[in-house]
């Protein structure tokens, strides 16, 4: 069986919801590779190097917003500053527990920004992504 | 000194001239009395003690009753009497009309220290009114960023466990960790329902009016979107029947709104009753120039009559297997009273529950934002 996506990066502080989301899309064959990263700097530090060709470049990259030292939003502008075949070749998801109203429109206003997803990540979730 | 040596000059010219120093005195005794009490109306009884006092003394001369001496004249002509008169009440009259105006000069500078220093209070008082109100709006924000990021702070390990309860649902299990898992997604749905109604409550308490054009449609979708997992496997799905007829723009607060008819909604499909054949909720929404009409309505389990008064209480429940925080109708009834509405409650056991919402429609409010024209 193939698998949706060969990279899928998720950017998250908290361990458990990294391991939640890693299992849920191998488990589902979301995904063949999770690129599990505990910041965005780290994220930030991982997409780089990168170019178009690179084989670990992610497709799609789950970002959560409250995270310490670097928010979902600060990774966003940084983003920004990336090379643009990077970034053509990516696809943000927010993946928040966040209700917060001004969050999301926050998130929707963003050029980069497809969806905006509460946690947890489920199956049916990542089939409506499908 | 000067004015002593003056005065004796004075005194011994008018008696040289004619006449007592006593009637001259009167005159200056007179004029020190207006001008000392301030007050006009005593130049009535000055100008008449000196008229009798001079009449009177006249006549005792005229009759030739030498006894007293009066004038150095032999007797006093009526001419000299009546410009005497005349003379005093014009001198009265002068220092009586001084007197006046001094009165009303002091009374008015009175008056203004007086409003000056209301004046000076009242800006005192509107100072620290506006500083009390800035305060109070300042501390609400920071309560309502308090409660926001404490439930943000709960809500978060509790998604993770409903994320871990999830994996474990995505593999095979015997019954018995199949039931233990699901009583534990039960609590913690629960938990998170509890943590979310706190939110809804704070931020219907704190937050200010946000007025927007309401698009029911795109709410209720939206609503039902939330709620769609939310019956438990025991239950039958519930049927959605919508009606809403617009057409006339409609404004009030969104959040608020979709507070009220996210409760109410998900209440009919969580007291669904289980021995009806085709559960449903109907929701319909009738928009006009002065407001909306809201009617959600149920064939579910019902609200029996005495305790339909209770409901909108805080913390009520009508049973322990209610599975909700107690809050949910209290928040709705705290919301619907902020959006200038009203909300009625009919129901009957077995047969269903039907709650009708009337909200102005706040198009013209003041609290509309201008959208930007773009």
């Amino acid at each position: 069986m193939d698998y949706k996506y060969k990279n899928v990066m998720v950017v998250d502080d908290n361990q458990i919801d990294l391991y939640i989301a890693e299992m849920v899309m191998l488990t589902t064959r979301f995904a063949e590779k999770v690129i599990c990263v505990g910041s965005a700097r780290e994220a930030l530090e991982y997409l780089r190097p990168l170019d178009e060709s690179s084989d670990g470049l992610p497709t799609l990259i789950f970002l959560d917003i409250n995270m310490p030292e670097m928010t979902g939003f600060d990774f966003l502008e940084e983003y920004r500053r990336l090379p643009d075949n990077i970034r053509k070749k990516c696809i943000i998801m927010m993946l928040t527990t966040s209700l917060d109203e001004q969050d999301r429109k926050q998130a929707e206003d963003n050029e980069f920004v497809k969806r905006f997803l509460n946690k947890p990540l489920d199956r049916d979730k990542l089939a409506q992504l499908m | 000194m000067v004015s002593g040596v003056f005065g004796l000059f004075m005194a011994q010219f008018i008696y040289q001239m004619h006449g007592l120093f006593e009637m001259h005195f009167i005159a200056f005794i007179g004029s020190a009395i207006l001008i000392t009490y301030q007050n006009w109306k005593l130049q009535i009884p000055l100008a008449a003690l000196v008229i009798v006092h001079h009449a009177s003394f006249g006549y005792l001369q005229y009759i030739g009753y030498d006894k007293v001496y009066f004038t150095q004249l032999d007797y006093m002509t009526l001419q000299t009497f009546i410009i005497h008169g005349i003379l005093a009440t014009i001198v009265f009259f002068i220092c009586g009309l001084w007197a006046y105006q001094m009165k009303l000069l002091n009374e008015r500078q009175i008056q203004q220290t007086y409003d000056m220093g209301r004046y000076q209070e009242e800006q005192l008082q509107r100072k620290a009114l506006l500083r009390s109100n800035e305060d109070l709006k300042k501390s609400n924000k920071e309560l309502d960023s308090f409660v926001y990021s404490v439930s943000h702070d709960l809500r978060a390990p509790l998604s993770s466990m409903l994320g871990v309860i999830g994996l474990c649902e995505m593999r095979e299990m015997d019954p018995f960790m199949q039931k233990n898992v699901s009583l534990l997604k039960t609590s913690v749905r629960k938990l998170d329902g509890f943590i979310m109604d706190i939110l809804d409550y704070s931020r219907n308490a704190r937050l200010d009016m946000h007025l927007q054009e309401i698009h029911f449609d795109e709410m209720l979708t939206d609503i039902f979107g939330n709620l769609k997992f939310m019956c438990t496997d025991d239950q039958k799905k519930v049927d959605i029947r919508l009606a809403v007829r617009n057409g006339i723009p409609f404004y009030s607060d969104k959040s608020r709104l979709s507070i009220i008819l996210n409760n109410l909604i998900s209440n009919s499909i969580r007291y669904q009753n289980p021995e009806v054949a085709d559960p449903f909720v109907e929701i319909q929404v009738e928009v006009s120039e002065t407001g909306a009409d809201i009617l959600v309505r149920d064939n579910g389990i019902g609200i029996a009559e005495e305790n339909q008064g209770k409901v909108f209480n805080m913390f009520y429940r009508v049973s322990n297997k209610s599975a909700g925080s107690g809050l949910g109708l209290y928040i709705v009834k705290e919301a619907v009273e902020k959006l200038d509405g009203v909300i009625r409650l009919d129901s009957e056991t077995g047969k269903g529950t039907q709650f009708s919402i009337r909200l102005p429609n706040l198009a013209h409010s003041r609290f509309v934002k201008q959208q930007p024209q773009s």
